[in-house]
């Protein structure tokens, strides 16, 4: 249990959590790639504009890599000095993830899931792609506050 | 900069100039005939006319054509030259365009000989299919030296046939041994599934040795028109299929002869779909015994050159404005740095005729925020370099050529923004430096790092939100007075600008001007009650009237929300910066020296091909999604129909007029 009260422990949990986020966004892909390939079954023209859709809930995973490259960034992981964390630290560093780590996994999960209808849409309406993917980014909005809240916190923590 | 003005023409004229005048409208271009089959039922119009048209000779036309695509697409299979990334029109002369036609004949004769070719050749593989099916179904027989077709001989029966393989043979065999003492079962092949069996009994027996197969869920196999032993036929099949497929590779090495008519063959299949067109638009003419009739659309501004057409064959004509509120087919007309923005305006819907064009304002925010959300020169630059390259070596026409040159711009802004930042490929000279160089180079933004000042950068995107959405409003305040109801602009719109601003300035005023936070509560306080008392303007009672203006001002949170949506532009501007310096970071880990320097060089290729893949991607979306949902949500309506002239639509080629 001394793991937890170290504030370095913690901090590398964070980016961890963090970068939880593509959980959802390989959930929410493959939704919209199964979608995808009936759709191309049909007809294998549409590769291209299916594929747009299909990338669109790669985002939060993206997110998720940012916030947690930024983390241990800012603690020095990457260039080999790490500083000397505390746990309240180490904590706030967690806690900074966790807005990105959570509403990036459940966002990128239901952006897949328009997607893969927006994927349906383009199968008979090729030509309201643009709509399919404003209703795709509707649900993003989500996980780019959660990662503006992230980026924000770990900005502020004075170390 | 706006839609199109357009006007209703209507015109009759002598039925014998009506193929000609169509013609040359089709080659003008500019006229979009109407469908007429409301004055069909108007009792006062349809004692004098008729419709025009001839459907069968359409459909006729159009099978013709539906035969050449068969034709053209099979002529494409065999044709091995390297096929261009992009499919244009071939620009040819009008005079080219006669010459070939002046053989017509002869093409058609050939599409009907490769058409005859493509059918044999269905044939043969129809052929091909049945004979491999056949000797599937034989192989399990192979064994079976018996000629097939013999079922019976004086005094014996002879059958063969399938039993599932669960239940053993040998058990079958005892078993109908206890029925009948003269009965052969041989066992001729088993699969996963089945056993293979004849069998030779004694007539008088034959039914009671069905009795007992049938409880093993025997079934008899039959072949027709089949003689001889298995193992004969399948060697005469596969006979028979050498045969096929040389048949089959003289047929196709024949039509591949054919792949250098395509040309003409494409020229052929346009021609005729413009004559189905010439056709097609007469359905929506009317005709009476020596006349006919035409009404449709066209641009205020080209009037003067169909003036002249309908002049020189003698039309009576009537140009007409369209009735207040009549909704009339859409062209957009712009500036040639707005015209490609209006494939974005295109994507979400055309505006209807009596809303306004939004493209020329989008387009500057569009520009400004996609460069924001990439910020690259280097992407920009390749964003740029490569639109350039590929709109000045194809020939691309309509909506995708809007699309490569809209990149083309935003690969300009991207640029800008990239300098703004300082960003270079992300930091990759800087990592390319120490790795290769052993030296420090860092270039400097010109405005800010949004990694080391994201507020600055927070701040900013919220004001260039604001002003965007005040645009938007101001264009809903514009329409609403064009109609001819300032006060309701003012209430409607100026009351928001106020209690926005006063709100602003109420929260942060201090911190800019000392002593505009006091101004801004004032300003709060009355326009906020300046829109309790007008938004309820609509309602009856004074209760009511009272009740929906507070609820009003509840509309502060859509507001509120609009703001914080343009984050999204620092949030993918900071997904671009901080991938590139994840990539930088792994293309440095192997140290310097050769193999540090190769490992550097081969990470910045994938990573940022990656990066400028799935962020152009995101920021195509985000630019278009805040246009599409905060800028056209406060004014915009769609719903729009494309305007769509009687002109040459022709998929090959495109026919000039000069000779070149």
């Amino acid at each position: 249990m001394e793991l937890f009260t170290t504030g370095n422990f913690l901090a590398i949990l964070g980016a961890s959590v963090a970068a939880l986020a593509g959980c959802g966004s390989a959930i929410g892909i493959g939704y919209a790639g199964s979608a995808a390939s009936g759709v191309l079954a049909e007809d294998p023209k549409k590769f291209g504009s299916t594929l747009i859709l299909q990338a669109l809930p790669g985002t939060q995973g993206i997110y998720g890599l940012l916030i947690a490259f930024i983390i241990l960034n800012k603690i020095g992981f990457l260039s080999g000095g790490m500083a000397d964390l505390t746990a309240v630290q180490g904590g706030y560093f967690l806690a900074a993830a966790l807005p990105i780590g959570v509403v990036g996994i459940v966002s990128a999960i239901h952006q897949g899931k328009v997607c893969a209808s927006g994927i349906m849409l383009i199968s008979k309406k090729p030509e309201q792609i643009a709509k399919a993917m404003v209703y795709a980014a509707m649900v993003e909005t989500y996980a780019v506050l959660a990662l503006l809240i992230s980026f924000l916190i770990i900005n502020g923590i004075a170390i | 900069m706006s839609i199109v003005r357009m006007n209703k023409i209507s015109a009759i004229g002598l039925g014998t100039v009506k193929a000609e005048l169509i013609s040359e409208l089709m080659d003008l271009g500019i006229v979009e005939i109407s469908s007429q089959d409301s004055k069909l039922t108007d009792p006062d119009w349809i004692s004098y006319i008729e419709r025009d048209g001839n459907e069968n000779e359409v459909l006729k036309l159009d099978s013709k054509i539906s035969k050449i695509n068969t034709v053209i697409e099979s002529l494409e299979k065999y044709d091995n030259s390297k096929s261009p990334i992009f499919k244009t029109r071939k620009i040819i002369s009008s005079g080219e365009f006669e010459k070939t036609l002046s053989s017509k004949d002869k093409i058609e004769e050939k599409v009907e000989h490769i058409f005859r070719l493509i059918i044999e050749l269905n044939d043969l593989i129809t052929e091909e299919n049945k004979i491999t099916a056949n000797i599937i179904s034989l192989k399990p027989w192979v064994g079976y030296s018996i000629p097939i077709e013999l079922g019976e001989t004086n005094y014996t029966s002879i059958f063969i046939g399938v039993v599932p393989n669960i239940l053993g043979v040998e058990n079958l065999k005892s078993r109908i041994e206890e029925k009948s003492k003269n009965c052969v079962v041989n066992l001729i092949g088993s699969d996963k599934d089945q056993n293979y069996l004849s069998i030779l009994c004694v007539k008088t027996e034959k039914e009671d040795v069905y009795e007992v197969l049938k409880q093993f869920g025997f079934n008899a196999v039959i072949f027709k028109d089949i003689e001889g032993t298995a193992a004969d036929n399948i060697v005469q099949y596969e006979q028979e299929i050498k045969v096929i497929s040389e048949k089959k590779s003289s047929v196709e090495s024949e039509i591949s002869t054919f792949v250098m008519n395509k040309g003409d063959i494409q020229l052929l299949y346009d021609y005729l779909l413009i004559e189905r067109d010439k056709l097609k638009v007469l359905n929506s003419m009317l005709k009476t015994k020596k006349t006919f009739y035409v009404n449709g659309w066209i641009p205020e501004r080209s009037k003067k050159s169909v003036e002249s057409v309908l002049n020189k064959y003698e039309c009576w004509y009537e140009f007409e404005e369209p009735q207040e509120g009549e909704e009339y087919p859409i062209l957009l007309d712009n500036s040639s740095f707005v015209q490609p923005f209006e494939s974005i305006t295109e994507l979400y819907s055309l505006p209807s005729s009596t809303n306004v064009d939004p493209t020329a304002l989008m387009s500057i925010f569009y520009f400004i925020f996609f460069g924001l959300m990439l910020a690259d020169v280097g992407y920009g630059l390749i964003m740029s370099i490569g639109c350039y390259v590929i709109l000045k070596k194809f020939n691309i026409e309509g909506t995708t050529k809007k699309m490569f040159s809209m990149f083309f711009y935003c690969g300009i802004s991207t640029m800008f923004w990239g300098v703004m930042f300082g960003s270079w490929f992300g930091d990759a000279i800087t990592a390319i430096a120490k790795v290769m160089f052993h030296t420090d180079f860092v270039i400097k933004p010109i405005w800010i790092n949004p990694i080391d000042e994201p507020m600055t950068l927070l701040i900013f995107s919220f004001i260039i939100g604001i002003i965007h959405l005040f645009i938007g409003m101001g264009v809903k305040a514009y329409i609403i007075v064009r109609d001819g109801h300032p006060w309701e602009a003012l209430f409607d719109v100026g009351f928001w600008y106020g209690l926005i601003i006063g709100l602003a300035l109420w929260l942060f005023g201090n911190s800019v001007i000392p002593g505009s936070a006091a101004v801004g509560r004032w300003m709060s306080i009355i326009f906020a009650i300046g829109l309790i008392l007008t938004q309820g303007r609509e309602k009856k009672n004074i209760f009511s009237k009272l009740l929906s203006g507070i609820l009003s001002l509840y509309d502060i949170t859509s507001y509120l929300s609009d703001v914080l949506s343009y984050s999204r532009l620092l949030a993918l501007g900071l997904a671009t910066g901080v991938i590139s310096s994840v990539i930088s970071v792994l293309g440095s880990l192997g140290g310097d020296g050769i193999f540090g320097s190769i490992l550097l060089i081969v990470v910045l290729i994938f990573g940022h091909t990656f990066n400028i893949a799935i962020n152009g991607l995101g920021s195509f979306v985000h630019a278009a999604r805040l246009q599409y949902v905060e800028f056209f949500g406060k004014f915009y309506e769609g719903g729009g129909d494309m305007f769509n002239p009687l002109m040459k639509k022709t998929k090959y080629i495109k026919i000039t007029k000069e000779v070149i």
